[in-house]
């Protein structure tokens, strides 16, 4: 039960850090001056004293949103798998109600954005809904794929299977739905291909220009909302798909899973970096790409029994 | 004449619920109406033939109470027959109603050998015995869902629906459209019970593509009601995806899973008849106080109606199923049942099919939540768009505690889930099947499991409390930060911040628009005043769109223009030169003779392909000659 809270806080402590990192490795490939990992912490620390400004236009939502935003995924991280052998885990949640809290974090998020009553925040919202929209099939297909393989719908007793039966007889769907579970992870987290989170151009922003009109402690929450969002998905990716190195010792097998989240992380930095933004209206290609994988790993699943 | 097991107890019970709190507030909207005693006596019409179906025993007065309830609820349309397009939805309304209530007929006579008076279970005997059980099959389908709104007979939704007074709206989307569920259930139990694997498949495609084409002309759509009608479209494909489910899985002998799905349609029944309800009363206080449907002129009305702000944002959670909502668990446990037809052992190629059915759903799910982000976000938050949203206010008492009750019934499916499934299960059990609310429930009401082997489990409880509890630490966390405040306009990028700069409806369903152009095909209508000859520039600008749905243009205008051709040339031939009926004597006979020689000797295709071209030759040359 200790084992279990510790790495609960310990991914939170993680989630600022990791999200610098990226930042960071993508500066270093650009041949920038990189930030420091811990510049989330900083911002965090600036966002906290500044005052809240909010507009005159809004309304109850944007003072309640910003909560309902961040508390389904603090709830979400209470159902992972996971990281050491002997943990105490949640073994009764699925993956549905995961995806399900997500799309409620979703939801305020988009009607924040509606509220300011400014063009962005809409804009952002309605390219918001396309992208989630189009995620949904993707993702309910790739949990139905790795669910068959860890012969449990639970994601925390899945997590478990899997790491002490590695699938080896079913490789191939298991890496079709591992493909599609990673574009999963760029798109919810807007990451590049997808959604550019450093620029404030209102060609390219969808989830900046939903918070556009936030400050002070409404956008840190934001923003650890978003942290707190990535090493979600990053965790699950790491413990579905990278199902190895949890039966060694808890400080040994804690430092395997924070190895894995680096590698995960350096995965989509260099992603960004050897990407340009796709347009728009080419995301559905991407994420058609998701769904096809998904498919293929259910077909080959069943038919090939690979 | 009338009967009361626990299937129509069920669905007296889901008609009750919904009437009470319709009851309230169709009294608030009252001194609105005009002509208040035809609508009063309508209203209850309406009511009590919609409870006299569900518990009428034989042909004969089902049939009666359900064309008194088509009736009823046409009258009801035609309560503020002001604008054309009433008359037209009320026509359209009559129409389609009696197309369906024909295959009904059709059924019942031929399931009662034309006795209408014998009870459904004497039925039985009869249907077992007749030789074509998917021509009743068809029939039910074409009469119910003709009522219920499922693709291709969904088109006039969109329209009747809106074009009736509120309350009745909600009462038509929220529980006459479950009336024809009823029927389903009634006929397709009682009467034609061993179900062929194919009918559950069929009613599989039908509704995932109901709730697929529902879902994405809701989003399209901007005037509010008629969202709300085509979000109906989409509840109905979901629920009709459970009930094949169940049919699926009934004809696979998976008799326990087959138990779940239809609990699984049954509570998505009862969910939708409270979230549906209260949207449409919502949307109805709106209306009643901007006097638009247009959802382009509502904006910031949280402000001045909190309580309709507040009990629609419910609704529309639970109606984009987010946990830990009603509409969260009905939707889970569909998606459960789907999961569960990794279970089939033998049949591969259904084993490959419902993923593709639940991709549907999946995507329906997706967008449902940006089509309720767009009703919720451009109605009621941002600044108001016109004078009408600007000058509303709360509406009174009544029609506020009719929203509220409702609020109350959905909060209640949340909470009081088990004791809810564990009525759908009771009902489940006299018709048959075995009880699973022992599967459901293991280990107490805390947590739901599916029935399928190795599946999920959720905690609606648990969830919900722990969603609570987190949230309130954080706002309590917050409060006790003390941060400090201040309020100021939004930034409009140096302008002034007006209701002009915010998103507009039609902005924000734009992308799914121009993804989607091949389904929509949007008519676009651009006016531009350009400055001086110059392209880019103009100072006056309009963009409206207009979506025309697919299936209307294709098959009701395509089948009414074919109409058309037909009627021209029974027109012509009417009305040629008498000089030109010796040749058509003349080509009668000889169809006559080639249709003898065809039917007597053997066929034979060289002789059969030669003889048509005669006689198309001919008809061409000799009775309908030369265009001129």
């Amino acid at each position: 039960m200790i084992l279990y809270l510790l790495s609960i806080v310990l991914l939170v402590l993680l989630a600022p850090i990791l999200l610098s990192y990226i930042k960071a490795t993508k500066m270093v490939l650009l041949f920038k001056r990189p930030i420091s990992i811990f510049q989330g912490y900083r911002n965090f620390a600036k966002l906290m004293h500044k005052e809240t400004i909010i507009s005159k236009e809004t309304s109850a939502i944007t003072s309640y949103a910003p909560f309902l935003v961040l508390s389904p995924l603090i709830v979400t991280m209470f159902f992972l798998p996971p990281i050491v052998v002997g943990s105490y885990y949640v073994s009764f949640v699925d993956a549905f109600t995961i995806t399900g809290l997500i799309s409620l974090s979703t939801f305020f998020l988009m009607l924040l954005g509606l509220d300011s009553a400014s063009a962005f925040g809409g804009m952002g919202s309605s390219r918001e809904a396309f992208i989630s929209a189009l995620v949904e099939p993707a993702m309910v297909l790739t949990i139905f794929s790795v669910s068959l393989m860890a012969g449990n719908l639970g994601v925390g007793q899945a997590g478990v299977n899997l790491a002490e039966h590695f699938p080896k007889e079913h490789m191939a769907s298991f890496l079709f739905a591992g493909i599609s579970f990673f574009i999963l992870l760029i798109a919810e987290n807007g990451r590049i291909p997808v959604d550019n989170p450093e620029t404030h151009l209102e060609l390219t922003m969808v989830h900046e220009a939903m918070i556009l009109d936030l400050t002070g402690v409404y956008l840190a929450i934001i923003e650890s909302a978003a942290s707190i969002k990535f090493i979600i998905f990053a965790s699950l990716f790491a413990s579905l798909f990278m199902p190895f190195g949890l039966e060694f010792s808890a400080p040994i097998a804690i430092l395997i899973f924070i190895v894995k989240l680096f590698i995960i992380a350096t995965a989509v930095a260099l992603l960004e970096v050897n990407t340009a933004k796709l347009r728009l209206f080419k995301i559905p290609n991407l994420l058609g790409l998701a769904i096809v994988f998904a498919f293929l790993s259910l077909i080959t699943f069943y038919v090939l029994g690979a | 004449m009338f009967q009361f097991d626990t299937l129509s107890l069920i669905f007296v019970a889901l008609i009750l619920l919904g009437t009470i709190p319709n009851l309230f507030y169709s009294v608030g909207y009252l001194p609105h109406i005009e002509r208040k005693s035809y609508y009063v006596v309508h209203y209850f019409t309406f009511i009590l033939s919609m409870l006299g179906v569900v518990v009428s025993a034989n042909a004969l007065v089902f049939l009666f109470f359900w064309e008194l309830m088509s009736l009823s609820s046409w009258q009801l349309i035609l309560t503020e027959p002001k604008e054309k397009e009433t008359l037209l939805a009320a026509r359209f309304y009559f129409f389609m109603t009696h197309f369906g209530f024909i295959f009904l007929l059709l059924f019942f006579l031929i399931v009662t050998n034309g006795d209408l008076d014998i009870s459904f279970s004497q039925m039985k005997g009869i249907a077992t015995s007749f030789a074509y059980p998917t021509i009743l099959f068809f029939f039910l389908l074409l009469g119910f869902l003709s009522k219920a709104g499922a693709v291709p007979l969904h088109v006039w939704l969109p329209y009747a629906h809106p074009a009736a007074p509120s309350p009745v709206s909600a009462l038509m989307s929220g529980v006459m459209l479950k009336v024809a569920i009823y029927g389903m259930f009634r006929f397709l139990f009682d009467v034609l019970y061993p179900w062929p694997l194919e009918w559950g498949t069929f009613l599989l495609i039908i509704g995932s593509v109901t709730s697929l084409v529902g879902i994405l002309y809701a989003m399209g759509e901007h005037d509010i009601k008629a969202l709300l009608a085509n979000s109906s479209i989409e509840n109905i494909g979901i629920i009709l995806i459970a009930f094949a489910m169940g049919m699926i899985f009934d004809s696979l002998g998976l008799q326990i899973l087959s138990t779940f799905a239809f609990i699984a349609a049954v509570f998505h029944i009862f969910n939708h008849m409270g979230f549906k309800s209260l949207l449409f009363m919502g949307a109805g206080s709106v209306l009643h106080q901007t006097h638009t449907k247009n959802i382009e002129k509502f904006g910031g009305l949280i402000k001045s109606m909190p309580i309709t702000a507040f009990t629609f944002l419910f609704a529309a959670m639970s109606i984009t199923a987010l946990p830990p909502t009603n509409g969260f668990l009905s939707e889970w446990m569909i998606f459960q049942s789907m999961l569960s037809s990794s279970n089939i052992t033998d049949d591969m190629t259904l084993k490959l099919a419902i993923p593709f059915a639940m991709f549907a759903l999946a995507m329906t799910g997706g967008l449902a939540i940006a089509t309720f982000v767009k009703a919720y976000g451009i109605t009621f938050l941002g600044l108001h768009r016109s004078t009408n949203a600007k000058h509303a206010h709360e509406v009174n008492f009544l029609m506020k505690s009719g929203m509220i009750l409702m609020a109350f019934y959905i909060a209640s499916l949340m909470l009081f889930a088990p004791n809810y499934l564990h009525f759908f299960d009771t009902m489940l059990v006299d018709m048959g099947m075995p009880s699973v609310y022992a599967k459901i429930f293991p280990q107490g009401i805390l947590h739901m499991h599916s029935v399928g082997v190795h599946g999920g489990v959720v905690s609606p409880l648990i969830l919900f409390f722990a969603l609570i509890f987190v949230t309130s630490l954080l706002l309590f966390a917050y409060k006790v930060f003390n941060v400090k405040t201040r309020y100021y306009h939004a930034w409009a990028c140096g302008y002034k911040t007006s209701a002009k700069t915010q998103y507009t409806a039609t902005g924000f369903s734009g992308v799914m628009r121009r993804f989607f152009n091949w389904l929509y095909k949007p008519q676009e209508h651009i006016l531009k005043k350009n400055l001086a000859g110059h392209e880019t520039k103009f100072s006056d600008a309009s963009y409206s769109v207009k979506i025309k749905p697919l299936f209307e243009i294709t098959i009701y205008e395509g089948s009414k223009k074919i109409a058309n051709i037909i009627s021209y040339w029974v027109y012509r031939l009417g009305h040629f030169e008498q000089t030109r009926y010796p040749a058509m004597i003349f080509n009668l006979l000889l169809f006559v003779l080639f249709s003898y020689r065809i039917l007597t000797h053997d066929v034979n295709w060289e002789g059969l392909l030669i003889e048509s071209a005669l006689m198309i030759m001919s008809i061409k040359i000799l009775v309908i000659g030369d265009k001129k």
